[in-house]
């Protein structure tokens, strides 16, 4: 009996608040386009920097950024009220961050062999280069599945439950991976064990 | 163990991230308290949370996004590109549809094309095909020995031979092969001199033989491709020109004809004016022939043209010899088909057998015409005895006994110096497969004392490891029949020479056979 009163304090007020993403949306299904506006100035950020982060290249985020809102813009009116915004939204970047990776490996096949020797071969010097990149290159060297679960909690700061329904898998796996991505991160980090940690 | 441990520094992940209920935090400040490694491993993950948190680059804001954004919803996107994503499947249905269509109007068109391709390559191999008596130069004895031995030489120099034979077990079948009996030699004057013929006969059994030869021309064909046509009616051929050498026999000398055929039921041959049934059997023939090629067996339809290749042969006699001097028969299987000890050739249900020194085809019934003459069948199995009592002949006919070491005598009575012996049943013998014991003959056969149990062991040893792998077990053991059989024999022999007295005798009474 608690638990339904605290479902409906919690329900009730979304909809009625006209500020947050559900009203927008109703709004926008109901025909007022210009709150889909408001949608992007609200996310535009969060979308860009997952992207940023996923990707590691400056020159694709806005791309990709589009193409997600693109995308959202032609799937809103379906949108089913189910599960939050940002969760739906959040779905989508890393869906489409995944498409251009999954692009990027096809692409590699038919590159030279010498071209992916020289990217394996990288190897950061730790008198010169930049602590902070040192750390993103090690983000980097992690592998996807381990690298976007950490990247959405330790930057974007959501919870372990939107991660799961970002990335489509269950609490207990996020939990699972983002350890593992630590624990790696720790390992690939162990040469500059001094200055960083 | 390691485990448990996992979990716990994943619960303690989870508590750096602020994840965990009020029960698994209590429970993880406990643990916490209690163990200094599990401290280190929280401050371990803070940190690496920290620099995570704070080395990463936010992206540059970007204030003209949305407009980006509501350009790029504003613009139309091009109708062709709305389907792009369809453009395979639309392929696939569009290609589909034309082949349905295609197909609908042409339902013959695959099969027509695989026709016409078949008959493209069966046409390669059907062109310049030549009767192969014009190429291997036949002779008569070579037409009687098809009719006795039933093999045909496929060229001039007697190289390779096309044997022919059929039992109820593997129905019809031809063989190529090198001459394997090259003992039965000279049998057309066997035949001759058994029989006493005079020179009028002598012309009418050369008159029989030619009328067979020119019938023949048509039923086994060859080219310089290596190609080899059969009619599968040359069996018939075969059948009836026993039917008429052995009819000819009974009419001609009936008392002689006893001792070639001595045993038997010649009641089928009461007739003394039996048609030559070669003009029967020459109606039965169609167009159908089977072709073997160095690399396929196939059975297609080919009209050979007898008439027109005989004028040809008139008008181009100059140059059709010289061309026939080139011409070379030399039949040879694709080596790599020697290692499949059989295989059936596609869609004809012809089944191959073949080693590294011959091949038998076995042909399936239904390809071979019916004999034209009703109630033939009765007469064929007495026929197929008949041409096993002239091979028994022909090889105990006295002019082969000239050998050091070859003793035997065929003794027509079983009777001498009034001792009784079982005389040897020769039947039984020589009805296990007379090619058999031919080629058994014809192998280094001096080396071997026939009697001699010892050196027949050999000879079986020796044969048995050669290429009838085909009829191996079937051979093995009527082989063995005969070496039992040569044993008792030779037991008798010896009993009947401890009671011979010790003086020489000279029998009065042994009788051999009259030739």
């Amino acid at each position: 009996m608690k638990n339904k009163k605290k479902k409906l304090e919690l329900t009730q007020p979304q909809i009625l608040n006209l500020d947050d993403d559900f009203s927008l949306i109703k709004r926008f299904i109901d025909g007022d386009e210009s709150t889909f506006n408001t949608l992007i100035l609200r996310h535009k950020e969060k979308v860009r920097n997952i992207i940023y982060m996923t990707l590691n290249n400056h020159e694709l985020v806005d791309d990709i950024a589009q193409e997600v809102f693109l995308t959202v813009y032609k799937n809103l009116m379906r949108f089913r009220f189910e599960s939050q915004f940002t969760t739906w939204l959040y779905r989508i970047t890393i869906n489409k961050c995944k498409d251009y990776l999954r692009k990027m490996k096809i692409r590699s096949i038919f590159q030279s062999f010498k071209d992916s020797e020289e990217e394996l071969g990288y190897s950061p010097s730790t008198d010169e280069a930049d602590v902070s990149e040192i750390v993103r290159e090690a983000i980097k060297k992690l592998p996807e599945k381990l690298r976007i679960p950490l990247l959405l909690k330790d930057i974007e700061g959501l919870s372990y439950q939107e991660i799961a329904e970002s990335v489509q898998c269950e609490i207990g796996t996020v939990k699972s991976r983002i350890f593992r991505a630590r624990e790696s991160l720790k390992n690939i980090l162990k040469p500059f064990e001094k200055e960083l940690l | 163990m390691k485990n448990n441990i996992d979990r716990k520094y994943e619960l303690l992940s989870a508590y750096v991230d602020n994840e965990l209920s009020d029960l698994e935090i209590r429970k993880i400040e406990e643990d916490l308290k209690s163990s200094p490694d599990l401290r280190k491993k929280l401050d371990d993950f803070k940190k690496v949370k920290r620099i995570t948190s704070s080395s990463v680059k936010i992206v540059k804001e970007n204030p003209f996004f949305e407009t980006r954004v509501a350009a790029s919803i504003r613009i139309k996107e091009p109708f062709y590109l709305k389907f792009k994503k369809f453009y395979p499947l639309t392929a696939i249905i569009t290609l589909s549809f034309i082949i349905m269509v295609i197909l609908k109007y042409n339902p013959g068109i695959i099969n027509n094309l695989v026709e016409k391709q078949k008959s493209n390559i069966a046409g390669f191999y059907k062109q310049n095909l030549k009767p192969l008596l014009y190429v291997a130069d036949l002779t008569n004895e070579d037409i009687f020995n098809f009719a006795f031995y039933h093999k045909l030489p496929l060229d001039s120099k007697r190289q390779q031979y096309l044997y022919l034979s059929s039992n109820s077990k593997n129905g019809n079948y031809f063989e190529i092969s090198s001459n394997r009996q090259k003992i039965s030699d000279n049998n057309l004057n066997k035949f001759i001199k058994g029989l006493n013929l005079n020179n009028s006969q002598q012309k009418q059994v050369d008159s029989l033989l030619a009328r067979y030869a020119d019938n023949l021309q048509s039923q086994v064909l060859v080219n310089e491709k290596n190609i080899v046509a059969i009619n599968p009616n040359i069996w018939n051929f075969n059948k009836a020109l026993v039917a008429d050498l052995v009819s000819f026999a009974a009419k001609v000398n009936h008392g002689k004809f006893q001792n070639i055929f001595p045993t038997g039921d010649y009641s089928l041959y009461p007739n003394a004016a039996m048609p030559q049934l070669v003009d029967k059997v020459n109606s039965a023939s169609n167009d159908n022939y089977i072709f073997i090629t160095p690399d396929t067996i196939f059975s297609d339809s080919f009209y050979f043209d007898k008439k027109k290749f005989k004028n040809d042969i008139k008008k181009f006699s100059n140059q059709i010899t010289k061309m026939n001097d080139n011409f070379a028969f030399n039949f040879q299987l694709d080596s790599n088909l020697i290692k499949f000890n059989n295989f059936s050739s596609l869609g004809n249900n012809f089944k191959v057998y073949m080693d590294s020194n011959s091949f038998r085809i076995n042909v399936p019934n239904a390809i071979v015409p019916q004999f034209p003459m009703r109630g033939f069948d009765s007469i064929a199995s007495k026929l197929s005895k008949a041409g096993d009592l002239f091979r028994m002949f022909s090889f105990n006919f006295p002019e082969m006994n000239k050998g050091k070491n070859f003793y035997y005598k065929y003794f027509y009575s079983d009777s001498a110096n009034g001792a009784k012996f079982k005389s040897f049943n020769f039947d039984s013998t020589f009805t296990f497969g007379n090619h058999k014991l031919d080629k058994l003959y014809g192998k280094n056969f001096k080396n071997y004392r026939f009697a001699n149990p010892d050196s027949l062991n050999k000879l079986l040893k020796f044969f048995f490891s050669d290429s009838t792998a085909f009829n191996q077990k079937e051979l093995q053991e009527e082989m063995l029949q005969v070496q039992r059989q040569l044993e008792e024999f030779q037991k008798q022999m010896q009993q009947f020479q401890k009671q011979i007295p010790n003086k020489s005798v000279t029998p009065k009474t042994v009788k051999q056979i009259e030739i």
